[in-house]
């Protein structure tokens, strides 16, 4: 009994050894393009970093690397995760802004704001506040995922990514434009 | 059209270059697409992917968590969950006392155990009177097939009959190789227990300390009915599924040091424990053959049925939203559990394969 069990030990330590070479095969294939599409969304790279860092541990912890849909998952859920923080951005600087009327009137200045990345702002802006999908499916196509790529991550037939597509660019860009008439 | 020129065949194309309206169209879209392509485009980025991965490898949140991350659990019932998970060990613990006998508890059917919320309070103090650590770490995996959970687990999957009406057929499979856990007695930390509780505990008797109890568990698989991840990118967001089906090796426990009469009498002297689990556990005839399931008294009920030929365990809240059967047959512990009726609920017991 002693034999078998010194046997299933060793064979549990080569299934977990294979498993984690597995992960980081996906993490050495994927970061980059992980990252990516965080920094799509956030235009800031130590966050994007930290978003994929955050999907890559989510997915470890759950799911098996040699999966095949694990590029699939890892692109929409950093797509996703991404978005959230962006959401969560916007909220908490509108928060701020209505929180101390008089020093943000007394602080900012308007030309300053304007000056520093404005175009940049007023886009994120508007990405946090389309519906997911559609935002998802502008980033990630952004980011150089085919249209069948795209298609797995969000789960959508890839016939309907074009059309799915073309609705998400005319949809920023109104919301662009009224962004910067509010 | 708008990322591929040559997406349109010959009579479209031929269309196209005569329709005026079509042009307009493919104008406005054309336009949209390069706009797009202006505002999201980001500087270059140059990634550390070396560094990356070690910074991903040495995050506590790596490691896997004790169990599956499944929402099989409403959040309102995760105090009562963790409580239950606390007996469970101290059931172990209990039959782990009679296991010094024979050294291998091999348990061959299952027994109701009922306790209180109480029960679970006093009896969780005392997993602070040791070190719990993992010789081999539980590893839970959700997988894509029933073929890949039984290559993880070395388990046959068990195979549903015919579902209950309202069912999902979608299946989420989990896999979890063997685990070992090793619990380690210390007279230290069970005296620095007893004066954090403000409670007169009993003393942890000399020779116990440094005894270790080792528990195997799994491997295990699980299936899960339901569209768990209908829309969702999270595992926070997935819905309750609504029938689950588990099967796990029969847990196997082994001690040192510890006598079987010092380990039962030391947990009966812990103040605390209702006379009825104090009693149960005093009046269970073979523990070495026997897994204690325990029932909540305030939230479940139990009653024994007869399940695949063997004598098993019915749960059911007591709100009769939900029910569980379990069983052990040929060394395998069966669990099915849904937000079904008893009866529906065995009728997919009695049927799997």
């Amino acid at each position: 009994m002693g034999a078998n069990l010194d046997l299933a030990a060793e064979a549990g330590t080569r299934m977990v050894k294979s498993r984690e070479e597995a992960f980081e095969a996906l993490f050495t294939s994927e970061y980059a393009r992980v990252v990516g599409i965080a920094n799509r969304v956030l235009a800031d790279p130590h966050e994007a970093e930290d978003v994929a860092q955050e999907v890559f541990i989510s997915f470890h912890r759950l799911h098996s690397a040699s999966a095949q849909y694990a590029p699939a998952w890892l692109y929409r859920a950093a797509a996703h995760t991404a978005l959230n923080r962006l959401r969560g951005r916007r909220r908490r600087e509108i928060r701020e802004l209505a929180q101390t009327p008089d020093e943000g009137a007394r602080t900012v200045d308007p030309q300053r704001m304007l000056e520093v990345n404005e175009d940049r702002r007023l886009v994120r802006e508007a990405l946090a506040r389309l519906a997911p999908k559609p935002a998802a499916v502008l980033v990630l196509r952004a980011s150089g995922l085919s249209y069948a790529e795209v298609g797995q991550a969000l789960g959508v037939g890839t016939g309907q990514i074009g059309t799915l597509l073309r609705r998400a660019e005319a949809a920023l860009r109104k919301e662009v434009t009224r962004g910067t008439s509010l | 059209m708008v990322d591929d020129p040559d997406a349109l065949g010959g009579s479209d194309r031929r269309h196209y270059a005569t329709c005026e309206d079509c042009r307009a169209r493919y104008a406005g879209l054309a336009d949209d697409a390069r706009a797009t392509a202006t505002m999201l485009a980001v500087p270059d980025l140059k990634v550390d992917v070396g560094a990356a991965f070690t910074r991903v490898q040495s995050a506590p949140e790596a490691r896997p968590r004790f169990g599956f991350s499944l929402p099989i659990f409403r959040p309102v019932s995760r105090p009562m969950f963790a409580g239950v998970v606390a007996t469970v060990a101290i059931a172990a613990l209990v039959v782990t006392a009679f296991a010094n006998i024979l050294p291998v508890f091999q348990p061959k059917t299952v027994e109701p155990v009922p306790i209180t919320v109480g029960d679970l309070e006093t009896l969780s103090q005392l997993s602070e009177y040791g070190t719990l650590t993992w010789s081999k770490q539980p590893k839970p995996e959700i997988v894509l097939s029933a073929a890949e959970a039984e290559k993880v687990s070395g388990l046959h999957v068990p195979v549903v009959g015919t579902l209950p009406a309202g069912v999902s057929t979608t299946v989420t499979y989990a896999a979890m190789p063997q685990a070992v856990a090793v619990f380690t007695f210390d007279a230290d930390k069970a005296a620095a227990a007893a004066v954090k509780s403000g409670k007169a505990l009993p003393a942890l008797p000399a020779n116990m300390n440094g005894a270790t109890l080792t528990v195997t568990v799994g491997p295990a698989v699980l299936e899960v009915f339901g569209n768990l991840q209908n829309g969702a990118s999270s595992a926070s967001e997935i819905n309750l599924p609504q029938l689950v089906v588990a099967a796990s090796t029969a847990p196997n426990v082994t001690s040192t040091q510890v006598t079987a009469k010092q380990l039962e009498n030391y947990l009966l002297s812990v103040p605390g424990l209702s006379p009825q689990l104090a009693a149960t556990l005093r009046s269970i005839e073979d523990p070495t053959t026997t897994l204690l399931i325990p029932v909540p008294i305030q939230y479940a009920t139990s009653t024994k049925v007869q399940v695949q030929g063997v004598q098993g365990v019915a749960l059911g809240d007591n709100t009769g939203a939900g029910s569980a059967v379990i069983w052990i047959k040929n060394g395998t512990v069966y669990g099915v559990l849904g937000l079904l009726k008893q009866s529906q609920v065995l009728s997919v017991a009695n049927q799997l394969s």
